[in-house]
């Protein structure tokens, strides 16, 4: 009797680990996902290949860009947010090709690519150690998440284990969206100037 | 049912000296399958630089390398400096050249730039025929006697020092040069 | 034999009887299945055109179906072509951007040597990128039309569906995966504007 109590719970315990260690697995998404470094708008963030920094968030309705002979204006069913900033590598020279924008409720808007020429734009721009340059980031995202959105930024948004960085937008709310926004080149230092209205 | 013998001692020794054994068996026969993987990825990631100084040139994947300027353009207007190098080979043995080639501009501190895709409005002002060389590549048509003449372009900023020119032909790795 | 060896050898012809009846049987559910829901297949539900359409990952409705030789970007192609253009309403509810809407719906049936369609956004009159998440767009698909095959009158379009896997069968990773059709709807294509016919 003694026996066959000790063979039942013997079979109940190891059923009850095995369980416990099916739940906590992590999955395969958990394991390979981005390395992350958080920082805050307005800060300087060092990950290991590269540093970015975010100055500013301008939200808008509507953008109108101004090239070469052409003015043309994007409209959107939410909100456009474009955000300046300045990065440069550490070691080699690389790209960012990422960069979202992760909404209060977790969903994730990718950069938009319907501008057809952004001064600057952020996977465009090849980035070298020791020379920051300013980079441009456009987003289209609902009204409602507009505030406490963080910004993913990353070499690629597929590799594992690649470095992201997290950036905090703090600050930023619906009070601040703009009725238009205007996207020019410039030929200074930071190759667009972007006025409201 | 019939209840296993206790084990006898002969038995136990050879059990336990079977297990021991299983710590050599086991890591030997990993080695012994990967030993190709193992010897190639050795080859490839052990790098022999040939350094070469200024003027001279140096036998490397088939030909005479030598780097024959590197020129520093005036600063930018956001601190960057565009450096253009030119160099040439001339051809000894065209089958080696038929590979790619990777040119990187390195510095004392570690940090390495990649050259620029295609020369910038800069480099075409400054240094006409250079901008009009080709990058370093696979050359398909090299032939023997031939001087191919090649150019890179890179940006640094102000703070880069001990600049070396590294060039890497894919099909005679490990060996690369090194132009100081 | 002895007795003991033809007890042990009856034991061992029990177990292998009934681990074949378990593996019979699973193969003979098996056949059947497959038997009835090849004789009875499933009805693929028809929508009318505007009504939208849950796939999954996208919730379509499909509004119109024209013919035409300019693109939705409004310039006049170099070469004259036929261009068989569907607009509708797409939203994407899975949660992050994506441009895989590729081949959400086809034409039933296929057409021979019919290139892939070119997507085009409504709001900005350009090639499509991609969609975020919830926020619909109305974009045209435009198919380039063989000049030898005639257009036709009405349209046939099967929807297809997908479904997330929070873990694949071959990685354990997120992902979505095709489904069957989920549904299908039929257009009146409407002739080019100005009545110059095919």
């Amino acid at each position: 009797m003694n026996n066959v109590l000790k063979a039942i719970v013997a079979v109940a315990a190891s059923a009850a680990v095995l369980y416990g260690l099916q739940r906590t697995t992590p999955s395969y998404g958990e394991i390979t996902s981005p390395i992350a470094v958080t920082g805050k708008l307005g800060k300087r963030i060092a990950a290991n290949a590269f540093v970015i920094g975010v100055v500013k968030v301008h939200l808008a309705r509507t953008v109108t860009t101004k090239s070469v002979g052409r003015t043309q204006t994007f409209t959107s069913s939410g909100v456009w947010a474009l955000v300046e900033g300045a990065a440069e590598a550490r070691s080699e020279s690389l790209s960012l090709m990422s960069a979202q924008w992760l909404g209060r409720d977790g969903v994730r808007y990718a950069l938009s690519q319907r501008f057809s020429t952004v001064p600057g734009f952020l996977p465009s721009q090849r980035l070298e150690p020791g020379l920051p340059q300013p980079v441009l980031m456009a987003f289209e995202i609902p009204e409602d998440q507009v505030s406490e959105g963080t910004l993913l930024i990353a070499r690629t948004a597929w590799t594992p284990l690649e470095e992201e960085v997290r950036i905090e937008l703090t600050g930023v709310g619906p009070d601040d969206i703009r009725p238009a926004l205007v996207l020019a080149r410039s030929e200074g230092a930071v190759p667009w100037t972007l006025k409201s209205e | 049912m019939t209840a296993a013998a206790a084990p006898t001692g002969g038995e136990r020794r050879r059990y336990w000296f079977s297990l021991a054994a299983l710590a050599i068996v086991l890591p030997a026969a990993i080695v012994v399958n990967s030993w190709d993987s193992l010897s190639e990825w050795r080859r490839l990631n052990s790098r022999t630089p040939l350094t070469v100084e200024r003027g001279a040139t140096q036998r490397y994947a088939g030909a005479q390398w030598q780097l024959t300027s590197l020129t520093r353009l005036p600063e930018g207007p956001t601190g960057a400096i565009p450096i253009v190098a030119e160099f040439e080979a001339v051809v000894d043995d065209p089958d080696l050249l038929k590979s790619p080639c990777a040119v990187v501009l390195v510095d004392d501190r570690g940090r390495r730039w990649q050259p620029a895709f295609l020369p910038s409005r800069v480099v075409r002002q400054a240094r006409r025929e250079a901008a009009d060389k080709p990058r370093c590549g696979a050359f398909p048509n090299a032939e023997k006697g031939k001087t191919i003449m090649m150019a890179a372009t890179f940006t640094v900023p102000g703070s880069a020092t001990g600049l070396t020119l590294s060039v890497t032909v894919a099909g005679a790795r490990p060996e690369y040069l090194v132009f100081r | 034999m002895s007795a003991e060896q033809r007890l042990t050898l009856r034991r061992r012809l029990i177990a292998f009887l009934v681990a074949g009846i378990g593996t019979a049987a699973a193969t003979a559910i098996s056949f059947a299945m497959t038997v009835y829901e090849a004789a009875n297949p499933k009805v693929v539900p028809q929508v009318a055109a505007g009504q939208p359409i849950d796939t999954g990952r996208w919730i379509i409705a499909i509004h119109e179906a024209r013919v035409g030789s300019i693109p939705p970007t409004g310039t006049r192609p170099l070469t004259p072509k036929k261009l068989l253009m569907v607009e509708f309403d797409l939203d994407n509810r899975s949660a992050s951007a994506s441009n895989a809407f590729l081949r959400l719906f086809a034409i039933d049936p296929p057409v021979a040597n019919l290139p892939l369609p070119t997507f085009y956004l409504g709001r900005d009159k350009w090639i499509a990128s991609g969609l975020q998440p919830n926020m619909p767009e109305r974009m045209i698909a435009a198919w380039e039309w063989p000049s030898a095959v005639p257009v036709p009158q009405h349209l046939r379009l099967k929807v297809a569906s997908q479904i997330y896997k929070h873990r694949d069968n071959l990685y354990g990773a997120p992902g979505w995966f095709d489904r069957d059709p989920v549904a299908i709807v039929t257009l009146d294509v409407a002739p080019e504007a100005g009545g110059t016919g095919r």
